[in-house]
């Protein structure tokens, strides 16, 4: 029974961090970090609560979610890419500008309640014992997020456009004479990654918690950012590293529910450690792999 | 006011009224004012009138010696992160955790002081809080320190992510051991006893803390610019495979530069324990790291225009609570200002520096 509460906790708590990496893994392809993503995170957490709020419509809060999103990470792409601003400190800019807007914006919506997303049970598979309810009871961003992961990587490895994406990473010249812009491609991967992100969001405020707490994403975005790393640029480990997140969020609330004896703010730091473990584990074997652009952003010296 | 203070941070390279010098100029001061005036305009869609605030802001914070202290307060731990980003950053390090690491200073700190120095005379009491101070920092960035040595992990991530967990470590001490018998269920440290309070200046509550911050300052330049350890680092920094190729011992170097940053972050946190709160709690030095990552990045991470770039950032924070008390918007709105002026000073820096 606690094995399947953590279970299905982990895709519940783990989807908006999935969505931010997934978004985020698009946007380092191309040679962006952007560790803005805490930023378009909370603005579209905000943003989706706030227009479910206002419609009631969870789906059109979702899109004004991603959208959201999607306008934080238009700063940074822009700052980043057409004013050549250092991506490091612009997106820790971005993460400041985010806790700033989205608690400004959000006072009214602190004690608001909506219906939100709610889990969908699917017929028939949902009745399988254990894997029913791990799986198929769950809402519908969730199932959405899950059908993301291999479409974004047909995407990625199987077609033309994830070749030019990859390509903006990797050797931009070679796109250039190829007669395709690779600014533009950036500037898409990043906002298709902040669409992501706002998406995420999303489903933090109005699928998982249905409510608006200032800050809530806590630190999500930036997990987010280090799960990329740890899934060497690769949809389905960033997956399963948002996951093993979600669960170890799920396992705070398991623990609490049990009374077992360990102090809560030892189980707050345990999704972050666990972070940090995996990317310890991983960190050798992952050079090869990383976007040749991105090298540059790591060793560049900060004040570029 | 807003733009001499910028022109100060610009390297003097041709002669002073060229062309090209005053284009700059205009540019400076156009990116200084374009934040104010965007703004502006969102103020008065608050029905705030912004000129009247902007007065009040000017004179909350250079009107009064009081107020100016406020602003040299808010000043000096920016200036010490800033410190704590901009010496790693010389050496090639991206140092994120000032966050993490002054608050563990913070903690350090205060439990030095509750637990071991209560009776303690100030000439004995507070150096030796500083020295635990800078510990607790120098520990946490320690852990990046071998992350990255040992581990071969990226530091702008670890860093990053550790500040999440130093915050849960201090609620952890602020809800335990450390929590005040007699705040019934506040999370906070008892008060520190009074003689190990830093001594003000009369008519503010400026500690003498920013002077301390400024002489870090000072010694951080000196050490960079003018001995062959700053040298080193510079080397280090500038091109990693020529220090490699030269016989540097690189992990040695990340370790220690790491160890230093991390220590004037705890240093910072410190200070704001026996400067200014007296106790420990779970938001102190909140943003502070943050913001001294950007003031370093602001000031080229260069130690004496790092103490411009700290003060123009204290000024923006005291000048928020202006905003907060005359306006009634709440205190995240500075925070949107503060951002403002950043994104109009990346969008120009690289045109700035060419």
């Amino acid at each position: 029974m606690i094995i399947t509460d953590i279970l299905t906790g982990a895709l519940r708590s783990g989807t908006s961090v999935m969505l931010a990496s997934q978004g985020e893994l698009i946007s380092e392809r191309a040679g962006v970090i952007n560790l803005g993503m805490e930023g378009s995170m909370l603005a579209g957490a905000l943003g989706g609560f706030a227009v479910t709020v206002w419609t009631g419509n969870p789906w059109l809060g979702t899109l004004s979610g991603g959208l959201c999103g999607l306008i934080i990470s238009l700063i940074h792409s822009f700052l980043v890419l057409s004013c050549g601003a250092n991506q490091l400190a612009t997106g820790l800019t971005i993460m400041f500008f985010g806790i700033g807007v989205t608690s400004f914006f959000g006072r009214s919506f602190v004690s608001e309640q909506i219906v939100g997303f709610n889990p969908v049970p699917i017929p028939i598979l949902s009745d399988i014992p254990f894997i029913g309810d791990v799986l198929f009871n769950h809402d519908p961003l969730t199932y959405l997020s899950i059908l993301l992961v291999p479409v974004l990587w047909y995407v990625l490895f199987r077609t033309r456009l994830g070749v030019i994406i990859r390509a903006a990473g990797e050797k931009e010249d070679v796109l250039f004479a190829s007669g395709i812009n690779p600014l533009l491609v950036r500037y898409c991967a990043v906002l298709a990654g902040g669409f992501l992100a706002g998406v995420g969001g999303t489903q933090l405020s109005v699928a998982y918690t249905h409510s608006w707490v200032e800050n809530m994403t806590a630190g999500r975005g930036v997990v987010a950012v280090a799960l990329v790393i740890f899934a060497s640029w690769r949809p389905a480990m960033a997956m399963v590293g948002s996951y093993l997140f979600g669960a170890a969020q799920a396992l705070q609330l398991t623990v609490q529910q049990q009374g077992w004896p360990i102090s809560t703010f030892f189980l707050f730091m345990v999704p972050y450690l666990l972070t940090l473990a995996a990317l310890l584990i991983v960190e050798r074997r992952k050079r090869s792999s990383m976007p040749e652009a991105l090298g540059n952003v790591f060793s560049a010296d900060a004040g570029g | 006011m807003k733009a001499g203070t910028s022109l100060t941070v610009m390297p003097v390279r041709e002669s002073f009224l060229s062309a090209g010098r005053l284009r700059k100029i205009g540019l400076t001061i156009t990116v200084f004012l374009a934040p104010f005036v965007l703004y502006g305009l969102f103020l008065l869609c608050y029905e705030v009138n912004p000129i009247e605030l902007y007065w009040s802001m000017l004179k909350s914070t250079f009107g009064s010696l009081f107020g100016f202290g406020e602003v040299l307060l808010k000043a000096t731990p920016i200036l010490l992160t800033g410190l704590a980003a901009a010496l790693p950053a010389r050496a090639g390090l991206i140092n994120v955790g000032g966050e993490g690491q002054l608050i563990i200073g913070a903690l350090f700190a205060t439990f030095a002081a509750v637990f071991f120095l209560d009776s303690a005379p100030s000439w004995v009491g507070i150096p030796l809080m500083l020295v635990f101070g800078a510990l607790g920092g120098a520990v946490w960035a320690g852990i990046v320190a071998v992350l990255k040595t040992a581990g071969r992990m990226n530091e702008t991530i670890s860093s990053l992510l550790l500040n999440y967990v130093a915050t849960h470590t201090v609620s952890y001490f602020v809800h335990g051991i450390l929590k005040d018998p007699a705040a019934f269920n506040w999370p906070y440290s008892p008060q520190i006893s009074w003689q190990l309070r830093l001594p003000t200046i009369t008519g503010t509550r400026l500690h003498i803390g920013f002077i301390l911050a400024i002489l870090l300052a000072a010694v951080v330049w000196f050490i960079l610019s003018w001995t062959k350890l700053g040298f080193n680092i510079r080397v280090l920094g500038g091109n990693k495979l020529a220090a490699q190729r030269t016989g540097f011992r690189i992990n040695w170097m990340y370790v220690w530069v790491l160890l230093a940053a991390g220590a004037l972050a705890g240093i910072a946190g410190m200070i704001e324990i026996t400067g200014i709160e007296g106790r420990l709690r779970s938001t102190t030095g909140v943003n502070y790291g943050y913001l001294g990552f950007l003031a370093a990045w602001m000031a080229w991470n260069h130690p004496l225009r790092l103490l411009f770039t700290s003060f123009l950032l204290g000024m923006i924070a005291v000048a928020g609570n202006t905003l907060e008390i005359g306006s009634g918007l709440p205190a995240s709105s500075v925070q949107i200002l503060m951002a403002l002026v950043l994104f109009f000073l990346m969008g120009i820096a690289r045109r700035l520096r060419s």
